[in-house]
């Protein structure tokens, strides 16, 4: 395997996980979305922590944070979900428009 | 003592009984008269303390400079202030005094001897400057006080429209003052009187001839507005609404004197400008001639007086133009003295008889005033030139400064103006001392009884000053430090047969027993409708200069209405539309506004790739 391979299995995963936060409506479907991206990121730095660096510690140390970050960022934003499903009813994110100009 | 601290005290202990009158004893007019009293005796103890000092070095305190511009404040201590500044502060005492009898009954009584205090520093102050922008400082306030006087019943719309007046046609002539002042600064860069007028290094040695002219023209169209000349002379009459004892103030020792006074302090550049002196001469003998004609007809005994200070003004002038310094000052003096008194005398009469019409006084026994009536008769007598009271020496004085300077025709108008002076003043007294028919009454108002005595003290006291000061020449002319010539009594004999001329017509028309008290001018009708009128001077000002301000200003109303409103609220509009159709791209999708922030990136990264 090359890099190139490992990059391009990562824009994939991350153009999937965009079209998945532009497109869909259901949020839960968007945070989704937004851990593969997150997933290609981490994909990303493994490949040139692989091929490229010099400290091969470096990379798995900023996958490590991206893992924590992923996981803190879930809760957060699954306990957000609750409290909007609560009081709206809905997680359809095209129903949100209060901030209309 | 220091001369510094009494002239401090001198000028500005007048202005602390303002202060102190205004702000703690509104309601106590005992108090406040008391205070301003004592202010004024305190003036005038300062000024004669200064004047026995005699002449000496001015003195000067850094007010601030900047780059080559050094202001001072300051004193000046020549014969010159030093004398007028007694006359101020006498003369203003003396005013005092005499209100407290004549105001007695006014509610508003702390105000108006407040602004008495006021009037008092700024012209005291304006006296003794040293520094022409400090002159001019004081020269506004000056302004601004009488403004307050002439208003002081400005529940009457008469009286607020003639304190706006007298405000607005000084301004006038005040933005010509300022302009010159202006370019002494540009020109000199200091506004030191001594030192502009040092012929090696004043204003004379640093511009040139025509520039020097149009300075001085623009410094005399400051003194025509302050000083009444035609043809900014319109205010001085109207500014009769206030009470009599601002008039007497305003038309003696204050306000129109500054406009003198200051001809007078800057004498010598006056004199180096030709054109200058011309000009003025030119305009004080209109003046002097046109408002003795318009006081030939005036009915009321204010306006009467009022016409003859613009028209003595305009001796003065005349006098100062042809190069007769003593002369102007002297008469300056004098008049001041004999002028307060006359006014002093009106406001008596106008005190008893409810009236202020000459034939009505006459009518309802004025002349039994008897102490009025004596102080009517020296002032008039003073006024019209009858040796010897005052009038009659400085009036010599001008003759002779003429007739050495000026051309024929321009003593000619002197002449004539001195014998429309008796001629209207005695008009004035025979009407009053021989009325055509007298009301008997004895009712409770007590007509015949004299004012009290507060009021007939200072009278009497400008009266003595009247009679004697013009004795004073001589002393005068030493304290000025001018050469003055001795008059033959052959000298004398023209403007003594010009008085007595003046009298027996004024007899002939008013005095004897069947003259029919109409007078020359009433029986020719263009002529009387011409005076009456006041030369339309008056009625062309509402015509045409009010007529062209206020299409001017409706010129302006509309462009800053149509044009700089309406086009800024256009510009509002403009923006407001804008923002609301930029509003429309903030949808609150949020999923928009990713995708757009993802597109905007992707761009800018084929940007960065492609450069």
């Amino acid at each position: 395997m090359t890099l190139t391979a490992y990059l391009l299995t990562g824009l994939l995963l991350f153009s999937l996980g965009l079209i998945t936060v532009l497109s869909r409506r259901n949020q839960i479907a968007i945070l989704v979305g937004t851990e593969l991206m997150m997933t290609a990121a981490s994909l990303n730095f493994l490949a040139f922590n692989r091929f490229t660096a010099l400290d091969p510690v470096v990379g798995q140390i900023v996958v490590l944070v991206i893992i924590g970050l992923a996981a803190a960022e879930v809760s957060i934003f699954l306990s957000i979900l609750m409290v909007l499903y609560r009081s709206r009813h809905s997680i359809d994110v095209e129903e949100m428009r209060e901030l209309k100009g | 003592m220091d001369p510094t601290a009494i002239t401090l005290a001198t000028t500005f202990v007048p202005f602390l009984a303002f202060a102190v009158a205004l702000l703690f004893f509104m309601r106590q007019p005992v108090v406040a008269k008391a205070i301003v009293l004592a202010g004024g005796l305190v003036s005038v103890a300062g000024s004669l303390v200064l004047l026995a000092g005699g002449p000496r070095e001015p003195v000067r305190f850094l007010w601030f400079s900047s780059g080559d511009v050094t202001l001072h404040f300051g004193f000046i201590y020549d014969g010159l202030s030093l004398a007028f500044g007694a006359v101020v502060a006498l003369i203003t005492l003396c005013i005092q005094t005499y209100s407290v009898g004549y105001m007695a009954k006014d509610p508003a009584q702390t105000r108006f001897f407040a602004m008495l205090g006021l009037f008092g520093w700024a012209m005291l102050s304006f006296v003794y400057a040293v520094d022409l922008l400090q002159s001019f400082i004081f020269w506004e306030l000056v302004g601004l006080a009488s403004f307050f006087l002439i208003g002081f019943w400005y529940e009457k719309p008469a009286a607020a429209a003639a304190a706006k007046k007298a405000f607005i046609m000084t301004r006038v002539g005040d933005v010509g003052l300022f302009i010159g002042i202006l370019i002494i600064l540009n020109t000199v860069g200091m506004f030191d009187i001594p030192g502009l007028l040092d012929p090696e290094t004043g204003l004379r040695a640093q511009v040139s001839p025509g520039m020097l002219t149009l300075v001085m023209v623009l410094v005399f169209v400051g003194i025509m507005g302050k000083s009444a000349q035609f043809p900014l002379h319109t205010w001085l009459p109207d500014a009769m609404q206030g009470p009599t004892p601002v008039s007497a103030l305003l038309h003696s020792a204050t306000m129109v004197a500054a406009g003198v006074y200051l001809f007078a302090r800057l004498n010598p550049l006056f004199m180096a400008s030709e054109a200058t002196l011309l000009t003025v001469l030119c305009i004080s003998t209109v003046t002097a001639l046109l408002s003795s004609t318009i006081a030939m007809v005036e009915r009321d005994i204010k306006k009467v007086l009022a016409y003859s200070s613009i028209s003595q003004l305009g001796f003065m002038l005349m006098a100062l133009a042809a190069g007769g310094f003593f002369a102007g000052v002297f008469h300056l003096i004098t008049h001041a003295l004999f002028k307060a008194l006359l006014f002093l005398c009106a406001g008596s009469y106008i005190h008893h008889c409810d009236s202020m019409e000459i034939e009505e006084i006459g009518r309802r026994g004025g002349r039994k005033m008897r102490w009025t009536t004596a102080g009517l008769l020296i002032g008039g007598g003073a006024l019209a030139g009858i040796p010897p009271l005052a009038g009659f020496w400085s009036k010599e004085e001008i003759f002779a400064a003429l007739s050495h300077n000026g051309a024929m025709v321009f003593v000619a108008a002197a002449f004539l103006a001195a014998l429309l002076t008796a001629y209207y003043t005695f008009r004035m007294i025979f009407l009053i001392l021989l009325p055509a028919s007298e009301e008997h009454h004895g009712d409770a108002h007590g007509h015949g009884h004299d004012s009290p005595a507060v009021m007939l003290g200072p009278m009497m006291l400008l009266a003595a000053g009247a009679v004697l000061a013009g004795f004073g020449g001589g002393w005068l002319a030493r304290l000025l430090d001018v050469e003055r010539e001795h008059h033959t009594l052959l000298a004398m004999l023209p403007a003594i047969g010009v008085v007595a001329l003046g009298i027996a017509w004024a007899w002939w028309d008013f005095g004897r027993r069947s003259a029919a008290r109409t007078g020359l001018v009433a029986r020719v009708r263009p002529l009387h409708t011409l005076f009456v009128n006041k030369w339309y001077i008056d009625a062309f000002y509402a015509a045409v200069v009010a007529r062209l301000t206020d299409l001017l200003a409706s010129f302006f109303h509309t462009v800053e209405n149509k044009g700089l409103d309406d086009g800024f609220d256009g510009a509002a509009r403009g923006f407001v539309e804008s923002g609301w159709l930029t509003a429309r791209l903030q949808s609150g999708w949020v999923q928009s506004y990713a995708g757009t922030a993802v597109v905007m990136f992707a761009l800018f990264g084929i940007y960065l790739g492609l450069r």
